[in-house]
Parts: C-alpha cells; structure tokens; sequence
C-alpha cells in the first residue's frame, strides 16, 4: 500500500517499480484495479523466477499447502544500466523498506522532506538544525523502515566535529529517545573532511555547510500490534543532539539540543481473509476469499498430499485457538 | 488466541511456529549482489501483457520488490 500511495513519487523520480509474488493474475487484476496500482503486478506463479533469484524460502515446504512457493521477501534497487546499486532483505516479513528508501537508493541521494513530514527545529542562529520523520508521510506502523534526518546548516566558515577528536572537544552526537516499541538503529554520517590545524599539529574530521545525518528506526508490535486495535495513535521522539561549531580560530561553547517529534502511529493494510478481519487494521476492499480458494486449489493440484497435511494443521490450530487455552 | 510475539518483537495472528511467520536465516544468501546486473525475466502482468524485465524498464533506474502475496 505504501507502495501505492508513493507511485507518483516513483514516476517523478524516473525509477520504474515492479512488484512479483506468485498470486495469479485474477486476483492482481483486482488488486490494480480496486487499488489504482499502474505499476506492474507481475505474476510468477510457480514461482520460478524466485526460485531462479535464490530467494524461495525453502523453511516452506509443500506440506506447508498454500504457502509453499513465497519469497524471503525483498527489494532490488538497480542503476540504468540494470545492475543492483542496493538491496533490502531483512529477518522478518513484517520489516518492509518505505518507498521513500527505494527511490533514495535509486537516486542515491536523500529526498527532500515534505510538508507532511513531522519536523523540529533548533540550534542558534548559524547552525540551524532540522529533525525530520521521513518515509510513509512521516509514520510509524509496524515494521515499516523510516529516516529520522536531522540536518544541520552551518554558517559560513563554521565547522562540526566527528571523531575521534581530543579530549575537550565535542564530537557531534545524536540520541533518540522513543517509547517502547520503537527499534532506533544507529546514526549514519556523511564522510567527514580533514580539517589540519598547523599551529596545533592537529588533523581532525569535520563538516560543514549542510550536514544530514540518518538514523533508521521502525516499530514492532509493542508500539503498534496487527493483532488488536491502537493503543495510541500517535508517539514522541525526543532526538538529542550535542555538538560543538567551530571556525578556523575560535568555538562556539558546546550545546545539548533536544528536538520534540510528534508522530501519528498508523495501523497496517491488511488482507480481507478472515484470518486478518476484526483487529482493528486498515482492510483492504477487496473479497479474499474467493482468491484464496482459487489458490488453496492451485496448490492442491501441484502438491495434493502437501496440501492435504496443511489442512489439518490449519484445522489443528483452529481448534486450539478455539478451547481457548487459557493464557 | 493471545498472539505470540518472536524474538524481534513482532506479533502476528498465526501460532509462532507457523511456516508463514518464517524469516531470512542469518547469513542466508539473498540473492543477486550489489554490483551485479538483475537476471532478466520474463512475466505476466495483472493484465496478461507479458513484460520482459530489462526491456521494459529501458534505461530507467528500477526497485523491483518480492513480496509475498496480495491474498492472504
């Protein structure tokens, strides 16, 4: 669905997007219909061109019925010429990149944020820095991938440092508090300069005139669960920024900034399979049942016995899930 | 069911050890590299054209994204 929503975005960046699972064609037609999708739903249906990528999640095996034949799922980015400038898998399903980080690895480069965007701002007056949310209008939604940029504008002839520096200076640090439930990677820099100072006999890395530093963060279930409603639609980050500017024969004194973010917390787009229907998610306006018993058939007929293990595991753990056992 | 959260925090409405709710394995090859040109293919689109990959894309950057599925 972020996908979707950011197709435009996509178009203007002149990076072509195609999307491949092993659905069928009926069911994609509905799909780029019902959702507007323009860019290609291509069909892979025994998936052989997964298989041919090396990324067929083989823990899936015919007995597992319906499932058997999905990737480990993923994005290529590639260049004009078609070769993989980036690549995004990770350990989980549910961690999915925004398109914003697609086009970005595309471009090569950070776009720039939007008006939608949750910002702060602070810092004095010739070191202006900008916190920024960026990636799926500025959300958190479980396990979608964001960028929390912050940007520093440095006057003229001031500098930053990175590190290592002498004891006495202050290397530029950032720290993001969030709530529980919110994983917050490490920052990122751009490479830094040397800096020499003859008179000191010292080599230091610094930066200035416009700064970005990327810190990628995502939620889990404790922020927000695909299970049950929201229990809050909205999160704070508390970005921390200490930093010290300099010019060629003086320093500023070192500062604590401390920028608020105010987040909206989004449930995710799920399927209408009675499996996903009543958590309180965002459903999709589209019949699932009818494609999930043409594909539960399609399975059938390729694996018979597999398929007819994973119906009565299916039925085991609806049963179990119906004595209730009490948790 | 009270949904079973895994190591990384996420919850889903399928038992743990659910084949669905499998994930990458650590060290897993994942496929063509960085720095390698993209295995053309040839596929069906949601309205039967068939799309050869590199031909379509022309000299355009691309993203190409694997998912699972858009019915369940």
């Amino acid at each position: 669905m972020e996908l979707r929503d950011a197709q435009e975005k996509f178009r203007a960046a002149g990076v072509a997007l195609y999307a491949i699972s092993y659905d069928d064609r009926k069911v994609l037609a509905e799909v780029a219909e019902t959702l507007g999708i323009e860019y290609p739903l291509l069909s892979d249906l025994d998936s052989s061109v997964i298989r041919e990528y090396g990324i067929l999640n083989t823990q899936v095996n015919p007995s597992d019925g319906i499932l058997y034949g999905i990737p480990y799922p993923g994005a290529y980015v590639t260049d004009e010429n078609g070769v993989v400038v980036e690549k995004f898998f990770r350990d989980s399903y549910k961690r999915r990149e925004s398109a914003e980080n697609l086009i970005e690895a595309a471009l090569g480069r950070l776009m720039p944020e939007e008006d939608g965007d949750p910002k702060a701002t602070g810092g004095e007056p010739d070191v202006r820095i900008t916190a920024s949310l960026r990636g799926g209008g500025g959300t958190l939604k479980q396990g979608a991938q964001r960028k929390l940029v912050v940007r520093f504008q440095l006057g003229e002839g001031l500098h930053l440092y990175g590190e290592p520096v002498p004891e006495g200076m202050q290397p530029t640090r950032i720290s993001v508090a969030a709530p529980p439930g919110v994983v917050v990677g490490e920052p990122s820099f751009p490479p830094t300069e040397c800096l020499r100072l003859e008179t000191l006999d010292l080599e230091l890395p610094v930066w200035s005139g416009t700064v970005e530093a990327v810190i990628p963060l995502y939620a889990t279930s404790e922020l927000a669960s695909e299970c049950h409603p929201l229990e809050r639609t909205q999160a704070t980050l508390e970005v921390t920024v200490r930093y010290q500017a300099c010019d060629d024969s003086a320093c500023l004194l070192p500062k604590s900034e401390k920028l608020v973010l105010d987040v909206p917390v989004l449930p995710v787009d799920v399927q209408s399979i009675s499996l996903h229907q009543g958590h309180g998610q965002r459903e999709l306006a589209i019949q699932g049942e009818p494609h999930m018993r043409r594909l539960f058939l399609r399975k059938a007929r390729e694996h018979p016995v597999g398929v007819l293990r994973f119906v009565w595991s299916e039925v085991r753990m609806e049963l179990a899930s119906r004595l209730g056992l009490r948790r | 069911m009270k949904p079973e959260t895994d190591e990384l925090g996420f919850e889903a409405p399928a038992p743990l050890a659910h084949p669905g709710r499998t994930g990458l394995p650590a060290g897993h090859p994942t496929g063509p590299e960085v720095g390698e040109r993209l295995p053309d293919f040839e596929l069906p689109d949601s309205a039967g054209r068939r799309v050869r990959f590199h031909e379509d894309r022309g000299n355009s950057r691309a993203a190409v994204v694997f998912y699972r599925s858009a019915v369940w």
